[in-house]
């Protein structure tokens, strides 16, 4: 994590300070007003403006890099990538899940992180999805959406992309929660954190290379998808993180209670 | 206290209108689990047949459209992406809005037919969700991580059909009516300014 995103963190401020908000339509209009309500992009012009740097920057510089590098590599080494970003991540997960009262989220996160820290020799396998420990996410975002925090209005933020300001306030938090901000500082951890962020961000950038053409392609106004989908991407890991949170039955319970309180596999009624 | 509940009730009522734009179908009874399942496995199996069969491009998108014809509810879907503004569009609007909204599917189907050359799928079940029987599959294409698909079939016309397509927890139907309503309130209201977009879209596609 680190510097790549603390230098990301320093133009956050920038879309509130270009005031560059929409000027909304008057409540006379009802049809107007709720569709801009609805729309809850009270910052729009400025997004959109980030929008369009976000789309040079990546057109001229991330998709061809991560063009090349998809040329380069199999979709099996992507997973490892991706298998060992996740690790990396996996402690301030687990602060997170148990932040958020998520006891069995949080377990799941420990036994993954030790598994596939030492079995899958440093993350860059995945052995305990095997063992039935699937992998879980949640982010400071979603801990705060668990206390009822409103996501709020929508962001765009340059580097980062869409965002709201629920999980764009908790960006700065999220630097000293990662694993290697609790390491003692060192060029060698400096070089491996420029590394491991860029990676991270040409390789997440190389797994959607088709998604995103295609959006932008089959998009009538590209910017609104795309704020749809962060939207109910948000909405539905949200969703996930509570459909999996159900307790674990005691061993002495009855059979048929503890058959009960089983989560359901998917397929059941 | 009072006036959260005012809130609420009003919340409520804010969304009425939207439900009225729902279609009419989606008030029958969804089919069961296995039907779903079943209607899903045979449509992947000749969609995947088509595709990975001998042919033309354009062959194929025929026989594509032919079967999306067939499987998916697309009046519905066009009538549900249109949203609140299907009632504000005249007759002749709607007419030439559902004429636009099917070629725009034929165009991205035929867009789509070579890079999910060798694609593959398997049904791994189904489970009720709000819109109909939400049937899970894993979609695998040579080259690429295999992608969770999720089918949302309901009962329309009194068979089986697909209403939805929900990957990653993201509807593809509601993402294209934010998409088309941005467009549409983008242009203060006017359902002529879509349909102008989706022309402008399908000849562009079209020219290549």
């Amino acid at each position: 994590m680190g510097i790549v995103k603390t230098s990301l963190l320093s133009l956050l401020a920038v879309p509130v300070l270009l005031a560059g908000c929409a000027t909304p339509p008057p409540r006379s209009n009802q049809a107007a007003y709720e569709a801009y309500r609805q729309q809850n992009d009270p910052l729009k012009p400025a997004n959109q403006a980030f929008y369009r740097f976000d789309n040079v920057l990546d057109a001229y510089a991330l998709r061809p890099v991560a063009v090349g590098y998809s040329h380069v590599t199999t979709p099996a080494i992507r997973q490892h990538v991706g298998d060992f970003m996740d690790n990396m991540d996996a402690p301030a997960q687990l602060v997170e899940f148990m932040a958020a009262g998520k006891p069995r989220d949080a377990g799941t996160t420990l036994v993954r992180f030790l598994v596939n820290s030492t079995v899958g020799i440093g993350g860059i396998f995945d052995p305990a999805s095997a063992l039935g420990y699937r992998r879980v996410y949640t982010d400071l975002g979603l801990t705060l959406a668990g206390y009822g925090v409103p996501e709020g209005p929508y962001l765009y933020l340059p580097f980062a992309g869409p965002s709201d300001l629920r999980d764009a306030s908790v960006l700065p938090a999220g630097l000293f929660l990662s694993a290697t901000a609790a390491a003692p500082p060192s060029t060698g951890l400096t070089i491996f954190n420029y590394g491991s962020d860029g990676l991270s961000v040409v390789n997440t950038r190389a797994n959607l290379i088709g998604t995103i053409d295609n959006i932008k392609k089959s998009s009538l106004d590209p910017y609104a998808t795309f704020r749809s989908l962060y939207r109910q991407h948000r909405a539905a890991q949200l969703k996930t993180i509570d459909e999996r949170d159900i307790a674990t039955p005691p061993s002495w319970y009855p059979a048929k209670v503890r058959e009960a309180m089983k989560p359901r596999p998917y397929g059941a009624p | 206290m009072a006036s959260s509940v005012r809130r609420v009730l009003l919340g409520a009522f804010a969304v009425l209108p939207f439900l009225g734009a729902l279609p009419a179908a989606a008030l029958a009874a969804a089919p069961n689990a296995a039907v779903a399942q079943t209607f899903i496995k045979q449509s992947g199996d000749q969609l995947v047949s088509i595709v990975n069969g001998p042919g033309s491009t354009q062959a194929k998108s025929d026989k594509l459209r032919a079967l999306v014809d067939r499987i998916v509810a697309v009046d519905q879907i066009g009538r549900f992406v249109l949203g609140r503004y299907w009632r504000v569009a005249t007759p002749a609007q709607q007419q030439e809005y559902l004429h636009l909204f099917h070629q725009t599917l034929a165009y991205n189907i035929t867009n789509q037919i070579r890079a999910y050359k060798g694609v593959t799928f398997a049904v791994n079940g189904a489970k009720p969700g709000p819109e109909g029987q939400m049937v899970a599959t894993t979609v695998t294409r040579p080259g690429e991580s295999p992608a969770d698909v999720q089918w949302v079939v309901d009962t329309v016309g009194g068979a089986p059909r697909i209403v939805d397509v929900v990957v990653e927890g993201t509807s593809l139907r509601i993402t294209e009516r934010s998409d088309y309503s941005s467009v549409i309130n983008d242009h203060g209201g006017q359902v002529s300014a879509l349909l102008d977009a989706m022309k402008q879209q399908i000849s562009r596609i079209a020219a290549g």
